[in-house]
C-alpha cells in the first residue's frame, strides 16, 4: 500500500496521531515530516536490548524509555507512546518482568513505523 | 532580531528542542542547550535570557542541579524557570518548585496553551524587573541627595574651622574601617555593610555644632579655660538642635545615625564623657566608634593649639587611656586594623 501513500497517511493508518503532531509544530507538516526523521534516528541510537529487562539495575534502561516516551509523544508516535508510557511506569514500579512482555509486544509496530518513515526519507 | 527577548531551552532530546523552538521563534530568540552544564554556561551573566525552560531528565548534569545552582546564585529571582517534564516524580516537582520553579510543563506539549501561559510568565516578569529597577534607581537618587545634604552640612563647618573641614571627612573613612572591624570581631556589634555605610556617612555631621562655637574659642592657639571648654563642649548639643530642625531633608536612618552620633561622640566608656555623662553601651556602638575615630585624627592632625602626633604615639595615647576611657572591644578591633587606618589616614592626609 505504502508506495502511492504519503507518509502521513501510511502513518496514521499505523495508528500515528499525525494530525496532533502537526498542530503540536504549529501546523508546519514539512517540519514535523523532517522530526520524524530525527525521531528514527533516536530509535536507531537508543538500541534496547531485550535483556537489559532481565538486569538487577534498570536505572538506564528507564532513562532511555523515559526519552523514547518523550519524544514519541511529542511527535504524536501514539502506540509507541502509549506503549512506553506503560514501560516506564512498569519499571518504575519494580516490575520488569510486565515491562519486558510489553516492550516485545510494542516492538514490531515500533519497528514497522520506523520502516515506514525510513522508506519516505 | 537582536531586540528580541530569548528563551533559552534545555533538553537532551533534539525533538523536544525542536518543538519548543517552533513554538516560539516567531517571538523570542531562541538558545537551545543539549545538557545541564551547557546551560549554566549560556546563562552565565547574560541579563536578556527571559525564561529557562528546563528538562528535569538528563544526563551529565540534570534539571534540578540546574535549578539548584540558579538558585544559589539568585538566577531564579530575574527569570523565569519552566520545568518540562513527561509527569513523572512529585517529589522532584515538588523540590524543583522550593527551588525557584515558576511552573511545570508536561509533555506531550500542548503549543497554543504553552505559548499563552509562558508568554505571561515572562510579560509579568519583565513589568516586576522593571518596577525593581526604578525603584532601586530612585533610592540610588535619594541616596545621592542625601549624601550630597550631608556633604553641604560638612562644608559649612569647613567654611568657620579649616581644620575641622578635613577633619570630618577623614572621620567618615576611618569611621567606616573601624564600625567594619568592630562588626566582624563582635557578633553583639553585627551590622550590614549598608549600614556601616550610612554610619560612616553621618559621622561627617558629628562636628556640625561648631558653627555655633564663637570664634575666638574654635580657633584660639592656647589652652581653653575652664569656662571657653564648657561653650566647646556645647557643640554637641548645638549639633543636634542644628539637626533637629532639618529631618526632613534626611533620610530616616541617616537623621537617626546623625543626631547619635552628634550628641555621644564624646561619651566615654567610663561616664566620664559629655553631654549626658553615659557608659558603656548605653553609648550606642557607631557613636563609640566615632570617638575612636574622632581622637585618632585631631591627635594625628595639627590644630592650632599643638603639633601632630605621630601614629604610633597617638596609638599609644589612646590604648593607655590619656584621651579617655573607651570600650575595651573596640580598643581591640582598632588595634586589629591599625594598619589600615594609619594608610588611610595617611592618604586622605597626603591628598
Amino acid at each position: 500500500m505504502g508506495v502511492f501513500m504519503g507518509l502521513l497517511e501510511e502513518l496514521r493508518e499505523l495508528g500515528v496521531n499525525t494530525d496532533e503532531g502537526v498542530q503540536r509544530l504549529m501546523g508546519n507538516a514539512s517540519l514535523y515530516e523532517r522530526m520524524l526523521g530525527t525521531f528514527t534516528k533516536l530509535m536507531n541510537e537508543t538500541s534496547i536490548e531485550i535483556e537489559e529487562f532481565d538486569r538487577d539495575d534498570c536505572t538506564e534502561l528507564i532513562e532511555k524509555t523515559h526519552a523514547l516516551k518523550g519524544a514519541s509523544g511529542n511527535l504524536s508516535v501514539t502506540p509507541v507512546y502509549d506503549a512506553y508510557t506503560e514501560i516506564v511506569n512498569l519499571l518504575r514500579r519494580g516490575n520488569p518482568g510486565e515491562a519486558k512482555a510489553l516492550f516485545e509486544k510494542v516492538l514490531p509496530i515500533q519497528t514497522e513505523i520506523v520502516q515506514c518513515i525510513e522508506r519516505h526519507k | 532580531m537582536q531586540n528580541k527577548k530569548k528563551i533559552l531551552i534545555v533538553d537532551d532530546i533534539e525533538i523536544n528542542r525542536v518543538i519548543l523552538s517552533e513554538i516560539f521563534k516567531e517571538d523570542y530568540e531562541i538558545l537551545e542547550a543539549a545538557d545541564g552544564r551547557q546551560a549554566l554556561e549560556m546563562i552565565g551573566d547574560d541579563q536578556n535570557i527571559s525564561a529557562v525552560l528546563l528538562d528535569l531528565l538528563m544526563p551529565e548534569m540534570n534539571g534540578l542541579e540546574v535549578l539548584r545552582e540558579m538558585n544559589r546564585q539568585g538566577k531564579t529571582e530575574m527569570m523565569p524557570v519552566f520545568l518540562i517534564t513527561a509527569a513523572d516524580s512529585e517529589q522532584m516537582l515538588l523540590e524543583g518548585y522550593h527551588l525557584g520553579a515558576v511552573d511545570v510543563i508536561r509533555k506531550p506539549f500542548l503549543a497554543h496553551f504553552l505559548k499563552c501561559r509562558i508568554s505571561n510568565v515572562i510579560e509579568l516578569y519583565g513589568h516586576r524587573n522593571e518596577l525593581e529597577r526604578i525603584v532601586e534607581e530612585q533610592v540610588d537618587r535619594l541616596s545621592n541627595l542625601n549624601r550630597s545634604l550631608v556633604e553641604t552640612l560638612a562644608t559649612v563647618i569647613e567654611f568657620r574651622d579649616g581644620e575641622s573641614g578635613e577633619h570630618v571627612k577623614r572621620i567618615s573613612s576611618l569611621t567606616k574601617i573601624l564600625m567594619g572591624q568592630v562588626s566582624k570581631m563582635y557578633q553583639e556589634y553585627r551590622m550590614s555593610k549598608e549600614e556601616i555605610d550610612k554610619i560612616a556617612m553621618s559621622s561627617i555631621l558629628h562636628d556640625v555644632g561648631k558653627v555655633s562655637t564663637p570664634d575666638q574659642i574654635l580657633n584660639k592657639p592656647g589652652k581653653l579655660t575652664k569656662e571657653e571648654f564648657e561653650i566647646m563642649k556645647q557643640h554637641t548639643v548645638k549639633g543636634c538642635e542644628i539637626l533637629c530642625k532639618i529631618p526632613h531633608i534626611m533620610e530616616k536612618g541617616l537623621y537617626d545615625y546623625s543626631y547619635d552620633i552628634c550628641r555621644h561622640h564624646h561619651e566615654r566608656w567610663d561616664g566620664r564623657g559629655y553631654p549626658d555623662g553615659l557608659s558603656g553601651d548605653d553609648i550606642s556602638i557607631w557613636a563609640q566608634v566615632v570617638s575612636v575615630a574622632d581622637v585618632y585624627d585631631a591627635l594625628t592632625s595639627e590644630r592650632v593649639y599643638k603639633k601632630a602626633f605621630s601614629h604610633e604615639k597617638a596609638v599609644q595615647m589612646i590604648t593607655n587611656g590619656e584621651c579617655g576611657t573607651f570600650n575595651p572591644k573596640v580598643l581591640e578591633a582598632f588595634g586589629a586594623c591599625i594598619e589600615k587606618i594609619e594608610r588611610k589616614s595617611r592618604k586622605n592626609k597626603e591628598t
